[in-house]
């Protein structure tokens, strides 16, 4: 519990696209650029993925890289949590049912945050990754109610 | 531009014909595909064209494969389609790609999801990019009786 | 000490995976060099991860419903893709749609190029080391999405096209703020444009990485930016002329020397073309409604087939739709640029330092997302290496 505690001051990110339209892929990125200054979370890329804290999904998952999210998943050092991103990375979005896709992130690993829209604002992502900070904290997320 | 080219290529031309919008389609032997491609080196010179994709369409009423072949005739502002029919039992058409090595990605990718065998392509396999599920079983996607 | 009699040559090579999860590709593509030292001697591309099997579900749906998913094709590029899908429809409906309908998916799709190239240009920088000019880029980039955000109504996906116009109108407010932010925006590409000239680390990683023939560059069909940078002059929005690009002057940007320099360079001169094309569309917008009514439209489509091309951001992109009469398509065939320039360009990095791959890759502009598709084998004919046997057994005879 004493590590969850430190990643919540600087969680590092871990990107994948599992078959995203870049939509997502492109949002996720300008996130992570100064206009909405993530680091002021200590929110930064890692530079492999055994360095990160936070996975996030982007894309529908697909039958080939169902396999690699796995395996990079199971790369990461606990603790570790999934922000999937995006309609397709919830339940599929548009690509459901066909021949070569999965479906959401879910059906291949343990997701804590969803972020829907297609696709979501960078604001809504950053958001995401907030909200499972608070969550460790011990919310559940949402901001107090007032009064 | 349509006309001369129509009556230059006029020996292997089996049906010429316009698709939307405007583009020129030659109807041509399958087994003469190679030999087109090279009329049309000389006819245009090498430099003025280059293939854009490679097109199938699997027609089950009629037992056939349709082929295109979609080129950019970019020094004449025009576009030309050279079609081609196979039997669907066994869709075999001559590989361009020693002619034409940018046909590499449209014959690849037409052998995966609808079968078609281009003949003289060594680098032809299956599971480019269909999943390993579909296509051991030997299921080609784009057929329209693959089920998937 | 023993005179040595003979040299023993061991060609040693190295198999390196790049990807599909890499730091510097935000894509899965798998890139298997096979090196000698520091030296590349055969790429297999190696992709499929992001293969959605769109072609075949664009047939079990709709028309309609098709525009929805063929705009997710690609998120960067999906106002060429609905535009190109579109104007296949309304080729076979024989719809013409309204001047200032054309107008404005110019627009779009004018200001897509711009963040496109922005994006690919930062990327760029990136992939050479030089991540605060990656970080200005993308900072300057975020005013082109709100352009984009002004017009169409959402940063990225927005599906603004609709068979027979655009789905909402622009009124002088946002004409004057998207007008606006186009000019200011051009002042930075200027800045920026010059950095990529002068700059030593730029200069130095970009220069003479990749270079591509204007031959081979036609042989192996590469198109957009990758053909031009190596003098091709082959721009889809010249040739075919469609919506309204007959009346918006333009120029087709070229360079010779093809390396990953010129590439870079072509897109700079694209940035300027695409900004002075959404001042003249600004400030030329023809009257009228631009919005069709969707219930007026036929639900089913007659016999026929149709061809529609587009320039996206990466190069010239094809629609085949063809139609056996009903509401649904009987094929659609989408032949992205990517497919073309990623899959067929495995020659270009043959030769080249193991460092330089990810600039090669990277000015090659990839989406895979547009690829969807394709595992390749391709040994550049005649190379001059020893091949241990072991690695002529991946490819299948």
């Amino acid at each position: 519990m004493e590590r969850v505690k430190i990643i919540r001051y600087s969680p590092w990110l871990v990107h994948f696209n599992t078959g995203a339209c870049n939509g997502c892929d492109i949002e996720v990125l300008a996130s992570i650029t100064p206009h909405y200054d993530p680091e002021r979370f200590g929110v930064r890329l890692a530079p492999s993925v055994r360095h990160g804290d936070v996975l996030v999904v982007t894309g529908v998952v697909t039958k080939k890289a169902a396999e690699r999210l796995k395996r990079l998943y199971e790369q990461m050092p606990e603790p570790k949590f999934v922000v999937a991103v995006g309609a397709c990375a919830l339940s599929g979005g548009v690509f459901q049912g066909s021949y070569p896709v999965v479906g959401g992130a879910d059906k291949v690993v343990k997701v804590d945050v969803y972020v829907p829209g297609c696709p979501p604002r960078p604001e809504a992502i950053l958001e995401g990754i907030i909200k499972l900070l608070k969550k460790l904290e011990g919310g559940d997320g949402d901001e107090p109610k007032p009064g | 531009m349509s006309q001369s080219l129509v009556e230059s290529l006029k020996e292997y031309v089996v049906k010429s014909y316009a698709m939307k919008p405007n583009r020129l389609v030659i109807e041509v032997e399958a087994s003469k595909v190679r030999e087109v491609f090279v009329k049309l080196a000389e006819v245009l010179g090498k430099e003025s064209f280059y293939l854009a994709t490679i097109e199938g369409t699997d027609l089950p009423e009629k037992k056939l494969i349709r082929i295109d072949y979609f080129i950019n005739l970019f020094k004449h502002d025009a576009y030309l389609v050279l079609r081609a029919y196979l039997p669907r039992e066994n869709p075999v058409v001559p590989s361009v790609i020693d002619l034409i090595p940018g046909a590499l990605a449209g014959e690849l990718e037409t052998h995966d999801l609808l079968g078609v065998l281009f003949e003289g392509n060594t680098y032809l396999r299956r599971s480019f990019f269909v999943p390993e599920d579909i296509s051991s079983k030997g299921i080609y996607p784009l057929r329209k009786d693959s089920g998937v | 000490m023993v005179e040595a009699t003979h040299l023993i040559e061991i060609p040693l090579t190295v198999e390196i995976p790049v990807g599909p999860q890499h730091p510097a590709l935000h894509e899965p593509l798998l890139l298997k060099l096979h090196a000698d030292g520091e030296r590349v001697i055969k790429v297999d591309v190696i992709t499929g991860y992001n293969h959605r099997g769109i072609e075949k579900l664009a047939e079990k749906n709709t028309f309609y419903r098709d525009i929805f998913i063929v705009g997710r094709v690609c998120g960067i590029c999906n106002a060429v893709h609905a535009n190109c899908y579109v104007r296949a429809l309304e080729y076979l409906l024989d719809v013409d749609p309204p001047p200032r309908a054309k107008y404005l998916r110019v627009l779009a799709m004018e200001l897509e190029r711009l963040h496109s190239h922005m994006l690919i240009l930062a990327v760029n920088a990136e992939l050479a080391g030089y991540e605060t000019l990656f970080m200005y880029l993308m900072k300057d980039r975020e005013y082109i999405m709100k352009a984009k955000e002004i017009l169409t109504g959402q940063r990225v996906l927005a599906d603004y096209m609709m068979v027979g116009g655009v789905r909402r109108d622009i009124d002088e407010v946002k004409k004057s703020r998207i007008l606006d932010i186009v000019q200011r925006v051009e002042e930075r590409v200027k800045y920026y444009h010059k950095v990529f000239r002068e700059d030593a680390t730029i200069n130095k990683r970009l220069r003479d990485a990749g270079r591509i023939k204007q031959a081979d560059a036609l042989a192996y069909s590469l198109v957009g930016p990758v053909a031009r940078g190596s003098g091709v002059k082959t721009d889809a929005r010249a040739h075919d002329k469609y919506d309204a690009y007959n009346e918006i002057p333009f120029n087709v940007i070229t360079e010779d020397y093809g390396d990953s320099y010129a590439r870079a360079m072509v897109r700079f001169g694209e940035l300027y073309e695409s900004a002075n094309m959404v001042k003249y569309i600004l400030t030329h917008l023809p009257q009228g409604n631009p919005v069709p009514d969707e219930r007026k439209l036929p639900r089913r489509f007659p016999e026929g087939e149709s061809y529609a091309i587009v320039e996206a951001p990466r190069g010239e992109l094809t629609y085949y739709v063809s139609s056996s009469g009903g509401d649904k398509p009987y094929r659609v065939k989408i032949r992205t640029p990517s497919l073309n320039n990623i899959v067929n360009s495995a020659f270009a990095y043959v030769d080249q330092m193991i460092a330089d791959v990810p600039i090669i890759l990277g000015s090659f502009d990839p989406c895979i997302s547009c690829m969807e598709r394709a595992v390749i084998t391709d040994l550049r004919r005649g190379v001059k290496y020893q091949i241990p046997l072991k690695m002529l057994g991946g490819v299948k005879k």
